[in-house]
């Protein structure tokens, strides 16, 4: 492989070589064949980004099972909920730093940050939530910065607030020994709820 | 400088069945952290009732751990927390578990699929991992015998891969 990119390189100049770059930089998605979850992939630039959706279901669960009325279980179970493990693969050498409030999404032509704890806290006090439930939803996000040393990593939820299939892009920044890196998923998919994958009564 | 890790890596993956840690987690080191600042002190209560004040380990290595039973990648490293901490006990070193935010019956219910024989110590407001640098679960550190930060893990570790237990044994000697 490096002698083919090399020789490409070499022989046809840097138009293919920034064109292999690209491709080499191209994210990966698919879907889980066991649950039939849609999945983000970033390798590249030092870190391994993973976006996975969860079911709203899912996460009504694991929020009631830790003191979340039904009430607000239902606002975060459509709130657009992703599984995310961002991991620094490094054996050495390489320290990474992100920060969430620098991550954009693109939605319906709109450029806005993404909904961090602190403006799901005050929803949380808004409706009144006891501080156990909210406690465990600050510990159960992806944490807002970070620094991650080799070997480091982290998972925790994303939730971006979103109505269920709903499309958006996610540009994601990070910085790799002090240098600013950035990747971008297209077209993220907010999962559906489960109610609109049953076939309603008298629908068929 | 390595063997002793090794041959303790040996010892406790020799009982059949044990060295089930998941491959993802082997070859990620401690963190080394510079400086080593002092551990901020704290004293909880543990599952079973017994109060712990951290200062009063001071003249031992601690591995101090946070976590929550909702937590995956906590969940992928306690089996192997628990495997080394047998070893580990007899060479001096602690391991103490803060958990965050629940109460003694999600944990008892828990430790029945993930024993832990260590004590498992209650944060119920997250108000001692406030004190910390702690950005996400889990998260180790290991503190000195001179009660001081020596090194950190964010995320989960195979806590019997010689590359974590070297520098503990270090530190223990």
């Amino acid at each position: 492989m490096r002698f083919s990119l090399s020789f490409l390189t070499r022989t046809c100049g840097p138009v293919v070589a920034l064109a292999v770059s690209t491709v080499a930089a191209a994210p990966e998605s698919g879907t889980r064949e066991d649950t039939g979850l849609k999945y983000w992939q970033w390798n590249e630039g030092g870190i391994s980004l993973l976006v996975e959706q969860r079911l709203p279901d899912q996460t009504r669960a694991f929020f009631l099972a830790r003191g979340f009325t039904s009430e607000a279980a239902n606002v975060i179970g459509d709130g657009c909920v992703f599984k995310t493990d961002l991991r620094n693969p490094a054996a050495a050498g390489s320290v990474i730093d992100y920060d969430l409030s620098q991550w954009r999404v693109v939605v319906d032509g709109q450029r806005k940050p993404m909904m961090l704890k602190d403006q799901w806290d005050d929803r949380w006090k808004a409706m009144n939530l006891p501080s156990p439930p909210r406690i465990a939803f600050r510990w159960a996000l992806l944490p807002n910065r970070q620094r991650l040393d080799p070997g480091d990593y982290n998972w925790g939820m994303s939730a971006f607030g979103f109505p269920a299939g709903q499309r958006f892009d996610l540009e994601f920044t990070w910085l790799r020994n002090g240098e600013e890196r950035t990747g971008i998923f297209q077209n993220v998919e907010c999962a559906p709820d489960v109610e609109s994958l049953v076939p309603r009564e008298g629908a068929l | 400088m390595r063997a002793p890790a090794l041959l303790f890596a040996c010892f406790v993956c020799i009982v059949p069945g044990l060295c089930l840690a998941g491959d993802d987690l082997r070859g990620r080191p401690l963190y080394e952290v510079k400086g080593r600042p002092p551990a901020p002190d704290f004293t909880l209560e543990d599952t079973e009732g017994e109060i712990h004040r951290l200062s009063e380990y001071r003249g031992r290595v601690v591995i101090l751990n946070f976590w929550a039973t909702w937590c995956p990648p906590c969940r992928d490293e306690m089996p192997s927390m628990q495997r080394a901490w047998k070893g580990l006990r007899e060479r001096g070193i602690e391991m103490l578990a803060i958990n965050v935010g629940e109460d003694e019956d999600i944990i008892f219910t828990f430790t029945a699929d993930y024993p832990a024989d260590y004590p498992l110590l209650l944060d119920r407001e997250g108000t001692i991992i406030k004190e910390w640098p702690v950005l996400g679960l889990p998260t180790t550190f290991v503190i000195d015998r001179e009660g001081r930060i020596a090194y950190r893990a964010v995320g989960g570790r195979d806590w019997e891969d010689p590359l974590v237990l070297e520098p503990l044994l270090k530190l223990a000697k």
